[in-house]
């Protein structure tokens, strides 16, 4: 983004704008994959879909739904503990948004290209896990409570396979930067999912869930809990929830994209364009693999918490710890 | 002002006993909750995940219906009656007015004994539909919902165009059914009872019905994540079954094959040809399947009684405008979907009954609760007890 | 079909009804196609063991009782006298004929009581519960015989004929918050899970 600190010319103006930028790709990669999520399931299912709001197509429905929330009374259980209640849903949204800082959408084209940035995206989005903590503990309510304890179980379980999935195309690159990631891929000339998708299997199932979705909503779990942890708050609280799982599929989507399929470059595309071309290609990447968890979420129902600790304990750890050693094996004999 | 706070307060110390040390939990599950059919509630004490000791509560839809049936003229309680399962609303009618029918002496026509058998296997088709809709909502999946309800649809508007009611039809009259309306008296032999349309309407929608049966198998029966979940959870073995009285497609998963429509002859089912599906272990999916494959066998019956059905005849047997059921008792009892319905009838000679016994499905089915959910896990009691289909019309009465 | 044991050819069903009555001790008949056998109520448990061991009628039904009286507070009186009692019924069936039996067994309204059959079919629980609660019958043996249906505070047995249809201006409203206490206070601690 150093074009932004030449227009502005002030390196504090180009901060705001892009702490203004990042803050504003949440709602509306939000508000894009919600829509998705309700047309693509809407066909699944032989229906329509949002079909009022906006002319017969229904493209107002996630603006009109965000209005809703707004102006909705805010209600907080007396039993609660008031500032933890409070707190939970934004540290849920923060670890969403500084995952973005991170995510290359073009050549240069990255908030902070950090040396140790894929490390540091698994890090932050690990402080989503104590939000959600939070929010079943303080809701004051044991449906809540039971849906809190399942995400811990369940949220920690799942960062394991996650990194060690992630590992495999670290030492791929040989950096953990992730424009050197995408840089490695162009040098290379092919994506790293042709040698590494087994690690690109662990890493969405792992990315499911670690965004709680079917089928790992055990911690929500509609027909069980209510809504889990996030049974007592309405309004804009519930909101952040909401914009935080839409926001997130956005962001672990471009992560997979970027370490697995090429991030902002297709094979085929004069690496000259990519200057403007690679943000819609990152974009379309990131559509083609919310599409698939979409498809996922609307065909399985959920696993019980026991099936989905056994799938990632005896399953998922030790075939990405047999990734990782065959890569590493490879790269030093290839 | 103080009583009302006083009873919140103990509302949410019920409610939220939460220690810091690691006791067990106790856990309302219910009465308002999603899964529990109704209002159902359980008492558990909840260690983890596990639960144990659980206890149900029921009674909060206790409607009195076996006193009100004691004031009430026997035309007057089946509009009741089919508000006791009121997911397959015509077929809770059918054993009152047979019981009340032998009392009588009387025999029902036949024409109108192929109305009702389609009308209460659409009934049942209904219901299962329903219930294959809703099994898989309940572990999470939720696409064959949508599947299910499309075409329950168009069996609700048949019954409807045929009764009146989707769910609450009052169709039966003591003696036979009720000419559909605007067609004339009882006594017309001509066939303009059933409304124009419905015999080819009905064919449609069997097909239908078959074709989405097929449409769930692909989406459900693989689903390895559906099996997992409910292969092995919750089995319910014979001894149990036959002391508790459980009855209908939860006992035939469990390896009886016993089909009250094959045995008793309250409705011509002997001249139909179908299958009774019977299950190996007693699991919830073995429950799924069963009623699934009924599913299909009562599309089957349909189609052969629409082929069948007499073109003409009286809808109603003589009876005397005011109905007075002669002096007797007796037991009738059918496969309704949920199980084995049945009517003690005790009649004194009067407009109403002296005594009207409702020995309903589900409340036997649901009696096993405590034993069949100790020590399971808070999930799989979501998964049994969906798979036990009941409703709490047919607990509470 | 009709039931009238006088005419040249028997019931079907009369052959079986005589067994059944030989095996349990009791008096058998046939009414409108339903087998009634009633045994004395010192015989209850001992006719239904019989029933479940010897008659293969494995599968209960129902239990419910009838309140024979001869004034009543709804519904229409009796057209002749009757003597005033309490009936217990229960339904046992089998699971491979079809065959099913209805017992009966008269109670003196005073002190009704009579033991209870959850040792020999587990599920007369919770219809002895019901029966318990809407006629005011004891069963003795029960493990748990408190209110299935009805709510803690409510008194009088619904179901006895000199109980009448209340309407709300004779009783009133019991307030804005019904508060259902939890069941383990009610209980016994010690019990199994059938219970």
């Amino acid at each position: 983004m150093d074009a932004v600190v030449e227009i502005f010319g002030n390196p504090w103006v180009s901060l705001a704008g892009k702490v203004l930028l990042v803050a504003l790709i949440v709602p509306l990669s939000a508000m894009v994959l919600g829509f998705a999520e309700m047309k693509v399931s809407a066909k699944m299912q032989s229906r329509v879909g949002p079909y009022f709001a906006g002319g017969r197509w229904g493209w107002a429905q996630l603006i009109a739904d965000g209005v809703k929330f707004f102006q909705k009374e805010d209600i907080v259980p007396d039993d609660a503990d008031q500032p933890v209640f409070k707190a939970a849903p934004i540290i849920v949204l923060m670890g969403t948004v500084a995952l973005l800082v991170v995510i290359p959408f073009g050549p240069g084209l990255i908030f902070q290209d950090l040396s140790v940035g894929i490390f540091y995206a698994l890090a932050i989005s690990s402080i989503s896990t104590i939000g959600v903590l939070m929010a079943g503990w303080s809701s004051a309510n044991k449906y809540s409570l039971m849906g809190g304890l399942r995400a811990a179980g369940q949220l920690i379980a799942y960062e394991l396979p996650l990194v060690l999935a992630v590992v495999g195309s670290v030492i791929m690159a040989g950096t953990m930067s992730m424009g050197g990631i995408v840089q490695a891929q162009i040098d290379a000339g092919f994506p790293f999912v042709v040698v590494q998708f087994i690690g690109f299997g662990i890493f969405m199932v792992a990315a499911l869930a670690e965004l709680t979705r079917i089928p790992f909503d055990m911690p929500i779990a509609e027909s069980e809990l209510v809504m889990g942890y996030v049974t007592e708050y309405s309004g804009f609280r519930f909101l952040f929830f909401f914009l935080a799982e839409y926001a997130n599929m956005f962001t672990m989507s471009a992560i997979a994209a970027t370490l697995f399929l090429g991030g902002y470059w297709l094979p085929f595309v004069p690496e000259s364009t990519l200057d403007y071309a690679g943000p819609f290609i990152l974009i379309g990447k990131v559509l083609v693999l919310t599409f698939g968890m979409i498809w996922f979420r609307w065909t399985f129902p959920r696993f019980r918490e026991d099936q989905l600790q056994t799938l990632a304990w005896k399953w998922l750890i030790p075939l990405a710890l047999a990734n990782i050693a065959v890569t590493a094996v490879l790269k030093v004999v290839l | 002002m103080s009583i009302e706070a006083d009873a919140v307060r103990h509302l949410a110390e019920a409610q939220v006993s939460v220690e810091l040390e690691t006791e067990d939990m106790t856990l309302n599950i219910g009465p308002q909750h999603p899964s529990t059919h109704g209002v159902l509630r359980l008492v558990a004490r909840v260690d983890g995940e596990r639960a144990y000791d659980v206890k149900p509560v029921i009674g909060y839809m206790h409607r009195g219906y076996e006193k009100l049936s004691e004031v009430r003229t026997y035309p007057q309680i089946t509009a009741l009656i089919n508000r006791i399962d009121w997911v397959s609303g015509y077929a809770n009618e059918i054993p009152f007015v047979v019981a009340a029918e032998k009392l009588m002496e009387i025999e029902v026509p036949e024409r109108a004994q192929y109305i009702r058998l389609i009308l209460t296997e659409m009934a049942r088709i209904s219901s299962h539909l329903m219930f294959l809709a809703a099994y898989p909502l309940e572990l999470g999946a939720g696409t064959p919902l949508f599947f299910a309800l499309r075409e329950r649809e168009r069996v609700l508007d048949l019954i409807e165009g045929v009764t009146g009611g989707r769910f609450h039809p009052n169709f039966n009259r003591i003696g036979g059914v009720k000419p559909a309306a605007g067609s004339g008296s009882t006594s017309r032999k001509v066939a303009q009872d059933l409304p124009a349309g419905f015999l080819d309407g009905t064919r449609f929608a069997m097909d239908k019905v078959l074709s989405v049966c097929d449409d769930i198998e692909n989406l459900v029966a693989g689903n390895e994540i559906i099996l997992a979940r409910t292969k092995g959870i919750g089995i319910i073995p014979k001894e149990i079954i036959a002391a508790y009285g459980v009855s209908g497609p939860t006992m035939r998963a469990s390896g009886i094959p016993f089909d009250l429509r094959k045995v008793e002859n309250y409705l011509p089912y002997d001249r139909f040809d179908f299958d009774v599906p019977v299950g190996e272990t007693g699991d919830s999916w073995d429950r799924w399947w069963v009623r699934f494959e009924e599913t299909r066998q009562a599309a089957m019956i349909v189609q052969q009684a629409i082929d069948g059905i007499p073109p003409s005849g009286p809808l109603q047997a003589k009876v005397p405008k005011v109905i007075k059921v002669p002096k007797g008792e007796t037991y009738v009892r059918a496969e309704n979907p949920k199980g084995e319905m049945g009517y003690y009838l005790i009649s004194d000679g009067g407009q109403g009954p002296y005594r009207l016994k409702i020995r309903s499905s589900s409340f036997s089915n649901i009696s096993i609760l405590p034993w069949i959910l100790e020590g399971a896990l808070v999930p799989d009691i979501i998964a049994i007890m969906g798979s036990l289909d009941f409703v709490l019309g047919d607990v509470d009465r | 079909m009709t039931s009238s044991p006088s005419e040249a050819t028997a019931h079907p069903l009369q052959e079986y009804a005589d067994s059944v009555a030989e095996v349990v001790g009791g008096t058998a008949r046939i009414t409108f196609d339903t087998i009634k056998v009633e045994v004395e109520p010192k015989d209850w448990v001992e006719a239904h063991t019989k029933a479940r061991d010897d008659l293969d009628l494995v599968y209960f039904s129902f239990l419910s009782a009838v309140d024979w009286a001869n004034e009543v507070e709804a519904g229409d009186p009796l057209s002749e006298k009757v003597e005033e009692r309490f009936e217990v019924l229960t339904t046992v069936s089998d699971l491979t004929e079809g065959r099913r039996v209805t017992f009966s067994t008269s109670l003196d309204k005073e002190g009704a009581s009579i033991d209870s059959l959850v040792e020999v079919y587990a599920g007369a629980n919770w219809h002895e519960r019901e029966a318990a609660e809407m006629f005011g019958i004891d069963f003795k043996g029960h493990p748990n015989l408190i209110a299935l249906y009805l709510p803690d505070a409510f008194i009088g047995n619904p179901l006895r004929k000199s109980y009448p249809l209340l309407s709300r201006e004779v009783k009133p409203w019991p307030g804005t918050v019904d508060v259902e206490s939890m069941p383990e206070k009610t209980e016994p601690s010690t019990e199994n899970p059938e219970a």
